[in-house]
């Protein structure tokens, strides 16, 4: 190596580490440090006032022994598992629709994934106008049927059924257009050999698309199940910072809130926080295990 | 090679019929995604009297529904403290990802692999775990209830956008910077005058996933800040529903308000916006 190549070199590299600083410098800070600082704190007593005592594992303890953990560990198992499944199967079926060569087609794409920009706050406050009770969009629809009125909001049933159609509503654009894209890759041939075979459309799409599209569909059980696992913000204005009604909507994330935010107790809401980060991880690894034996 | 069928009448309105079909359930799936923000479009232009009926176009389009908004909250200084830190944070996001991912794709060091790693495990962890130490990060600085603890937290990227620059630059032909590193070219040169202009799709992406996501965040404005004057339009319109419940079409205005930007930019960036969350998974915020 000459010496004006590894000068050279030596620019590079300084100039590398250089750049990279600001970026770094902030994720030990915002991201690095928090991560560490909120595990030290979940085996502390901490609040808005005194500073932090360590008391073990405490924390953990009551938090299992609580039986508002149990309600809202229950409710959002509910809630991940009502809103995951159906979007995870109707974006399916609407990803092999709009992968049709139609006329028009790009404009339904369009139409259909507007809500990607509609946030989880204004989607929930037009969701509770469409689910009010004396006179929201739903129930008029309902009454056309002579069903109905259905309390949407104010049942504890079915504050749960409302929460987890909102969910699906903003989650299904999201899963449409992930699948979608692994079902532009696979090769047309594929298709077309089993045409020839005289496999049928439906056959063709369990037989060809689904296998191929597995990997995305993995990607899409993980992100949607994650979100739905931390949710917040369309619970809290959906059917408020309570969880109501009756706590039935009452899950992990608000929860978290409350405690962290609303009573200050720090080190049991980052107590709650890591067992929700340990649940994540072991769903996770699960999904990406299954998939994995699937492929070989 | 199978000869085609004969197109006898019966193939035809076969063919026909499910052309029919296909276009059917895409107008009822179009519907479905579109039908609460017309909904709601509706209900900003109605009187409080029409709110229960079912007709789509109102008797007689009520705009002072939208004066209302104006008088009931401090909307346009809202809109100007989003548009502020959607701007702020998105522009340093661009800025200082782009620069780190380049770095990382194309300026080795030592410990540069290691780094990476740990900007990839950064990737996992959620804002669950995150949010309470940077609360008190706030909190310790002073920052909190001012637009400081909006816009620095974001202000020098995230492990996110560096990880997709990263990704972008590395797929950059070599030659194209060769030439200028052997004429003794400097590392921030060969960024800034000939890599950057070749990364402008992978930027466009980045930069509409933050600015949506800053401008839809609530969970961080709502711990953070007090003051309506420096409040972001969701924590507004939250506010301005806890106050003023049940006055739907005066909620319905704020809301299409709070829509209209984003529907635009989605209409103009669609490409950019479909291509960020086919990598990333942002989707459920």
């Amino acid at each position: 190596m000459s010496a004006r190549g590894s000068a050279l070199q030596r620019r590079r590299a300084r100039a590398g580490r250089l750049f990279v600083l600001p970026n770094l410098a902030a994720l030990l800070v915002f991201m690095a440090f928090p991560l560490g600082y909120s595990l030290y704190l979940s085996f502390t007593r901490s609040d808005l006032f005194r500073p932090a005592t360590f008391v073990g594992i405490t924390n953990y303890r009551q938090l299992f022994a609580d039986p508002l953990f149990g309600i809202a560990l229950r409710n959002t198992v509910v809630f991940t598992v009502g809103s995951v499944l159906p979007t995870v199967l109707i974006s399916l079926g609407i990803a092999a629709l709009l992968n049709r060569k139609l006329k028009g087609i790009a404009i339904f794409r369009t139409i259909i994934f507007v809500p990607l920009a509609v946030s989880a706050v204004v989607m929930a406050v037009v969701w509770q106008f469409v689910f009010n009770t004396d006179n929201g969009l739903l129930n008029i629809m309902l009454g056309w049927l002579h069903l109905g009125p259905v309390p949407w909001l104010v049942d504890p049933h079915w504050a749960m059924v409302s929460l987890c159609l909102v969910s699906v509503w903003k989650g299904v654009p999201f899963a449409t257009v992930v699948l979608l894209a692994a079902m532009g890759g696979i090769d047309e041939n594929l298709y077309e050999a089993a045409r020839i075979d005289g496999a049928g459309e439906l056959r063709r799409f369990f037989a060809i698309t689904v296998p191929l599209i597995r990997a995305a569909l993995s990607f899409v059980v993980i992100i949607s199940t994650i979100n739905a696992f931390q949710a917040f913000d369309q619970v809290y204005v959906l059917t408020g910072g309570n969880g109501g009604p009756e706590s039935a909507t009452y899950v992990l994330g608000i929860m978290l809130f409350q405690h962290a935010f609303g009573f200050g107790e720090f080190g049991y809401a980052c107590a709650l926080a890591w067992v929700m980060f340990a649940i994540l991880l072991v769903l996770t690894g699960l999904q990406l295990r299954r998939g994995r034996q699937e492929d070989t | 090679m199978r000869t085609p069928p004969p197109r006898t009448e019966r193939t035809i309105r076969r063919s026909l019929l499910r052309a029919t079909a296909l276009y059917c359930a895409l107008i009822v799936v179009a519907w479905c995604a579109l039908f609460p923000i017309l909904w709601a479009l509706s209900g900003s232009l109605k009187t409080p009297a029409e709110i229960g009926r079912s007709n789509l176009l109102p008797a007689q389009p009520q705009w002072s529904n939208y004066t209302e908004v104006f008088s009931l909250m401090p909307f346009w200084r809202m809109f100007a403290n989003t548009v502020l830190y959607a701007g702020a944070v998105t522009a340093g996001q661009v800025f200082f990802c782009s620069l780190a991912g380049y770095a990382f794709a194309r300026l080795p060091f030592r410990g540069r692999n290691t780094m990476f790693l740990l900007y990839l495990s950064t990737l996992m962890v959620p804002l669950t775990v995150t949010v309470i130490p940077q609360f008190i990060i706030m909190r310790v600085l002073g920052w909190t209830d001012t637009p400081w603890a909006m816009i620095v937290p974001g202000l020098f990227g995230t492990a996110f956008g560096t990880y997709l620059m990263r990704q972008f630059f590395a797929g950059l032909p070599a030659d194209l910077e060769e030439a200028a590193v052997l004429d003794g070219c400097s590392p921030w040169r060969i960024y800034w005058r000939i890599l950057l202009p070749h990364t402008t799709p992978a930027l466009m992406v980045l930069a509409v996933l933050t600015w949506v996501n800053v401008w839809n965040d609530f969970l961080w404005p709502l711990v953070m800040i007090q003051r309506p004057s420096i409040a972001t339009l969701t924590l507004g319109l939250v506010w301005t529903q806890g106050q003023h419940v049940s006055r739907w079409p005066v909620l319905m205005a704020a809301s299409i308000l709070m829509l209209a930007p984003l529907i635009i930019l989605y209409m103009v960036a669609q490409r950019s916006f479909i291509r960020g969350i086919t990598m990333t998974g942002m989707g459920g915020r």
